[in-house]
């Protein structure tokens, strides 16, 4: 097993992430790099038809190709018993029942897993696996089937939309983003394999290890606990890894098939079919401002796109009945079935998208207005939390936006659009905020000193590069006192304490309170060992401290030597659960950040560069500034993504998506990105938990397209309602 | 990917031999292995031509000849070319990423094939990769296609940057054929339109080598720029490019070269709009004028209207940097 630092070198801890030198060495093992005897390959067939039936597999010729052992299909599968009893889709909770049907609800979709000895020989013969269907015509025009879906009620309604109907300021406009993929760096990969007694090991690349435990333990009936999930190094998520994929499914059957352990990896083009994307949707928004601009109402309406097989709503107007202190509101949503790949949460899901709706329409109230943006924002920000009517247990947002204006040069930007030039490109700034529940989940982690004082910390959670590992080294230096350079980590693996997935911004707010708890206790533990006259339970905590060399209680000292020797141990362990308590019915819990972006436009091409991007977030306590920034900087990127290049096309005709490849699919690259400024708050919430750090990894890129949207306004005048601002866009606004 | 014999011929002439209907020659395989991983291309033989061909760049009759193995970024960073053909090492930088410039070859560059999405495919129609199935692009998705000299058959474009230098600055391709004689083709005339048989990108005839590329002596080393636009700042395809050059006489025009990439099925030449700058003052009404004049004969497709008024806007700012981009 790896490790997250080199343990022969402790002395050298590298000053950034604790997996660093691992990951920049080749050290760092990923999913599909392992290395397991006897391991045979698995290659995905998808369908090429987005909608009918299989008739007939045809696999002759793939089976008579070199290296081939076996290929699973609807025709050829071992017994799954969750999907033998499945229910009519679109109601089965699994997602596809790989293998267990032949209908086709979208193109690429899974229909066969060829297993062959090298890689090479599988993907090979899964070239040559074919089908024969009975088509149907594909739905697959978002637009065109949105406008015939009726919306529904959310059932979050506040107020009334009578009460201001006669707001003296209104807009109202619809807004549209495209779809967006995930496009980890990292691709999907699981290699499966069975041991004796029902036993089932997975390397699989997800977010959460003990989720991907009960996914597969229900479906396949056998106990949580045979099912060993090590997911340690995980090279980005953002999401598409919150879900257990047909893939991961497809891998555990082939095991039990072929009696040997297999290994798939998808292809890149596969990562656009396979492992979900941020749906395209549809938004209107209607809002009504008195003429100073107080909020006085919001309709906020929205669609997305979702497949045939499973209902998936992105939660698009969630966002709005947060982020400001609306007396009316009303929210409608549908989802709009169609014939194309399951979408899923992707980074800041749902608020991200409604925050683009309901962030331009503000632009555009306080442009009628002639109001500034930021002044309107600071003005309505919800003075507590709207929705439950619990008082914020910590909201700096208004602290973000005065920090963020002040950075930018708020106070210099011309409000009136077009009037400000810089050689042949025309200049804006805009603004935009995000705002993110911040949640908490029960999480264990647990601490193993050996000997020689090195602390071993492990959990169950995944570091999907958010730098879940040096946070929780953080926290377990602060805590102890022992020196970063003996704090080893270990994570990403259900043998260890269980977790919730890295996913919702929760990961360090959870497990930062568990790594706070079991180093408490081993504090008290080992004093217990050193001093077992003194009652270690009633000892002032913040007397005792651990270093390198021994454990100081006031004036005393004691050697580890002494301790481990005097009380025969090979080591001392201590393991805690932490988790959200009373202050959830006491207090709304939020971060949140403001965007402040110039963008050039180029006068005659319509070019659009990002100049500057000063991102300010509230998450409470910042335990890894290195690690946070690095959140915000990777938002913002994404927000780039979003706002100017990311947009998943799609063959109507066929439902085939459109150059999917990291070629064809263009998110940000570092010639697109300008140095990204950012800075918190950094104020502890008191509440949350021990360590006063909220969220962070979604807050960021909430509310960067629009921050761009808003930027190109008052560069150009012209307002993009649809996103990406690719050139077509920007021409025809 | 389909299996295939590799072999390494020493000489030009065992290369040309060893050819058959079902070998490839192979140079920085940059194109050709990502066609064969996406089953486009399955060749059964591949000839690796690394050390076949000439990998010099000399200067010789009135001229410079670049060897058809010298690397893309070997090209982009020869004194002589940057000294005297700047525009060329400008394209080839806007193209790809350092990584496979440094494999890319000259004659590889020539003969990439294009980025149609269609092309990419195979469940989809199209009659490049496959004349007779249709053209899935004409009524699909074809933003990246073409605006001027398609057919119903194929809107593919060509999708290199370097080969747009080449066209403006009137380059010439030399090759040797099966047989071993050789042929010296104008660049302007290597690659085709598609018309009715779009499976063929270019007229270097079957099994026939680039040796060298060859670029004449001129005027254009003061003034030229190559602006591409596209989708993001680096490692995408044009949806546009324009190769600019001019050759003034204090303020005026003496000679103007104007070229595309991202519009047609091969590297574009503004012809008329070159004709019209000729003998003109370099002023902001003469460039709009030769940009409409060039626009004028495009005719976009279903969803890449966009392309007109962005060649436009691009030939306009192309013109203008040419006067401030002095090597
Ligand atoms: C992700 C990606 C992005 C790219 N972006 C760009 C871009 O922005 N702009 C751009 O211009 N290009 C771009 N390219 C394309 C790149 O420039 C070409 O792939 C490269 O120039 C091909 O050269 P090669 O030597 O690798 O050709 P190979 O792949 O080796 O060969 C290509 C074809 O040419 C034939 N061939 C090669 N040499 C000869 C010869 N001397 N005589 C006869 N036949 C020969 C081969 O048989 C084969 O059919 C990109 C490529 C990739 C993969």
């Amino acid at each position: 097993m790896s490790y997250f630092f080199d343990s022969k070198n402790t002395e050298q801890m590298p000053k950034g992430r604790v997996e660093g030198i691992a990951k920049v060495t080749g050290k760092a093992k990923y999913s599909a790099e392992y290395d397991i005897p006897d391991v045979t390959y698995g290659v995905m067939v998808g369908s090429t038809i987005a909608s009918g039936r299989i008739l007939k597999m045809q696999i002759e010729e793939a089976m008579k190709a070199p290296g081939v052992i076996d290929i699973l299909s609807h025709e050829n599968k071992p017994y799954v018993s969750g999907f033998s009893g499945m229910k009519e889709m679109p109601d089965n909770r699994f997602g596809l029942p790989i293998f267990y049907t032949d209908k086709v609800y979208y193109n690429d979709q899974p229909i066969a897993m060829v297993v062959a000895e090298t890689i090479e020989d599988a993907m090979f013969a899964a070239s040559l696996v074919k089908a024969e269907y009975e088509e149907a015509i594909p739905e697959t025009d978002f637009a065109k089937k949105a406008k015939e879906v009726s919306l529904k009620e959310t059932e979050n309604d506040r107020g009334s939309v009578g009460a201001w109907e006669n707001a003296p300021y209104k807009v109202d406009q619809e807004y549209t983003i495209a779809t967006e993929v995930h496009n980890p760096m990292e691709m999907h990969a699981t290699i499966a394999q069975w041991k004796p007694n029902d036993k089932l090991v997975l390397y699989d690349k997800n977010q959460g290890v003990n989720r991907v435990q009960s996914v597969i333990s229900s479906l396949f009936d056998i106990p949580t606990d045979n099912i060993h999930v090590i997911s340690e190094f995980v090279g980005g998520g953002f999401g598409s890894g919150l879900r257990v994929w047909p893939h991961t499914i497809a891998a555990v059957m082939a095991a039990q098939q072929v009696k040997r352990p297999v290994k798939v990896m998808l292809t890149r083009p596969q990562m656009f079919t396979m492992v979900g994307y941020r749906p395209e949707s549809w938004q209107r928004v209607k809002l009504g401002a008195d003429k100073d601009g107080k909020f006085l109402g919001v309709i906020h309406q929205a669609k997305n796109i979702s497949s045939k097989i499973q209902g998936f709503s992105d939660g698009i107007t969630r966002v709005t009945r947060k982020i400001y202190g609306f007396k009316n509101v009303k929210t409608e949503e549908a989802i709009v079935d169609l014939n194309v790949p399951m979408p899923t949460w992707n980074r800041g899901p749902g608020d991200t998208t409604g925050c683009f709706g309901v962030e331009s329409a503000i632009d555009e109230l306080c442009h009628e207005l002639k109001l500034d943006p930021v002044d309107v924002r600071l003005k309505n920000i919800a003075p507590y939390e709207m929705e439950t009517g619990l008082p914020w247990s910590t909201n700096y947002l208004n602290e973000c936006l005065e920090k963020g204006a002040e950075l930018i040069g708020w106070k210099n930007r011309n409000p009136v659009p077009g009037s400000q030039k810089e050689g042949d490109y025309k200049i804006g700034y805009g603004v935009a905020v995000g705002m993110w529940g911040s949640g908490r989940s029960y999480t264990g982690a647990s601490i193993d000193m050996q000997k020689d004082g090195v602390i071993t910390v492990r959990t169950a959670m995944t570091d999907i590069g958010t730098g879940t590992g040096t946070g929780m080294q953080n926290v377990a230096h602060t805590v102890t006192g022992i020196p970063k350079s003996k704090i080893k980590i270990e994570l990403g693996n259900s043998d260890f304490p269980k977790a919730p997935s890295q996913g919702g911004s929760r990961g360090m707010a959870s497990v930062s309170s568990a790594v706070y708890a079991a180093s408490l206790a081993l504090k008290r533990k080992v004093a217990g060992y050193a001093w077992p006259d003194k009652d270690a339970n009633t000892l002032n905590i913040d007397d005792i401290s651990l270093s390198d060399k021994g454990i100081t209680y006031k004036d005393s000292f004691l050697p580890y030597a002494d301790i481990f020797g005097k009380n025969n141990l090979n080591d001392i362990k201590v393991e805690e659960f932490a988790g959200p308590g009373e202050e959830r019915k006491k207090y709304g819990f939020c971060s949140s950040a403001a965007h402040f972006y110039k963008v050039k436009v180029h006068e005659k091409t319509g070019k659009i560069k990002m100049d500057r991007m000063v991102i300010v977030a509230d998450a409470g306590r910042i335990i890894n500034p290195k690690a946070a920034a690095n959140q915000v900087i990777g938002a913002g990127a994404g927000g780039i993504g979003m706002g100017l290049l990311e947009e998943q096309l799609i063959d109507f005709k066929t439902g085939r998506l459109i150059g999917n490849d990291l070629a064809g699919y263009h998110f940000a690259v570092n010639a697109d990105v300008p140095l990204i400024e950012v800075s918190f708050i950094g104020k502890p919430d008191p509440n949350i938990n021990p360590s006063g750090a909220k969220g962070l990894g979604e807050v960021g890129i909430i509310g960067a397209a629009p921050a761009i949207a808003n930027a190109v306004f008052n560069a150009t005048g012209k307002r993009v309602r649809d996103i990406p601002i690719t050139v077509e866009r920007f021409f025809n606004a | 990917m389909k299996p295939f014999e590799y072999t390494k011929p020493k000489t030009v002439r065992e290369a040309l031999s060893s050819a058959t209907r079902h070998s490839h020659y192979i140079a920085g395989g940059t194109n050709l292995v990502d066609l064969m991983k996406k089953e486009i291309d399955e060749p059964d033989k591949l000839l690796d031509i690394t050390n076949t061909l000439p990998d010099q760049i000399e200067v010789k009759d009135n001229g410079v000849v670049i060897g058809a193995m010298v690397r893309n970024t070997a090209i982009a960073v020869n004194k002589i070319i940057l000294e005297s053909w700047p525009l060329l090492s400008k394209a080839i930088l806007k193209g790809a990423s350092p990584q496979i410039r440094n494999m890319a070859s000259a004659g590889g560059n020539l003969l990439q094939r294009t980025r149609c999405p269609y092309f990419y495919d195979l469940t989809l129609p199209c009659n490049k990769r496959k004349n007779g199935s249709g053209c899935g692009a004409l009524k699909g998705n074809n933003r990246m296609g073409a605006i001027i000299g398609y057919s119903d058959a194929c809107v593919a474009v060509h999708p290199s940057d370097m080969c747009v230098a080449l066209a403006a600055l009137d380059a010439k391709v030399n090759i040797q054929k099966a047989d071993g004689s050789e042929e010296t083709m104008n660049f302007l005339d290597f690659h085709r339109l598609p018309g009715t048989n779009p499976e063929k990108d270019n007229n270097l005839p079957e099994n026939a080598l680039i040796t060298s590329i060859f670029v004449p002596k001129n005027n254009f080393s003061k003034h030229f720029e190559y602006l591409k636009l596209r989708d993001r700042e680096s490692y995408a395809f044009a949806l546009v490019s324009v190769a600019a050059a001019l050759d003034m006489d204090g303020n005026q025009i003496s000679e103007a070269r104007l070229a595309s990439g991202g519009v047609a099925h091969k590297p574009w030449r503004w012809t008329k709009a070159e004709d019209f700058l000729k003998g003109k003052q370099a002023t902001a009404e003469n460039f709009a004028e030769a940009a409409r004049i060039a626009a004028e004969d495009t005719a976009p497709l279903s969803t890449n209207a966009f392309k007109v008024p962005l060649l436009k806007g691009a030939i306009e700012t192309a013109l203008h940097t040419c006067l401030t981009n002095k090597a």
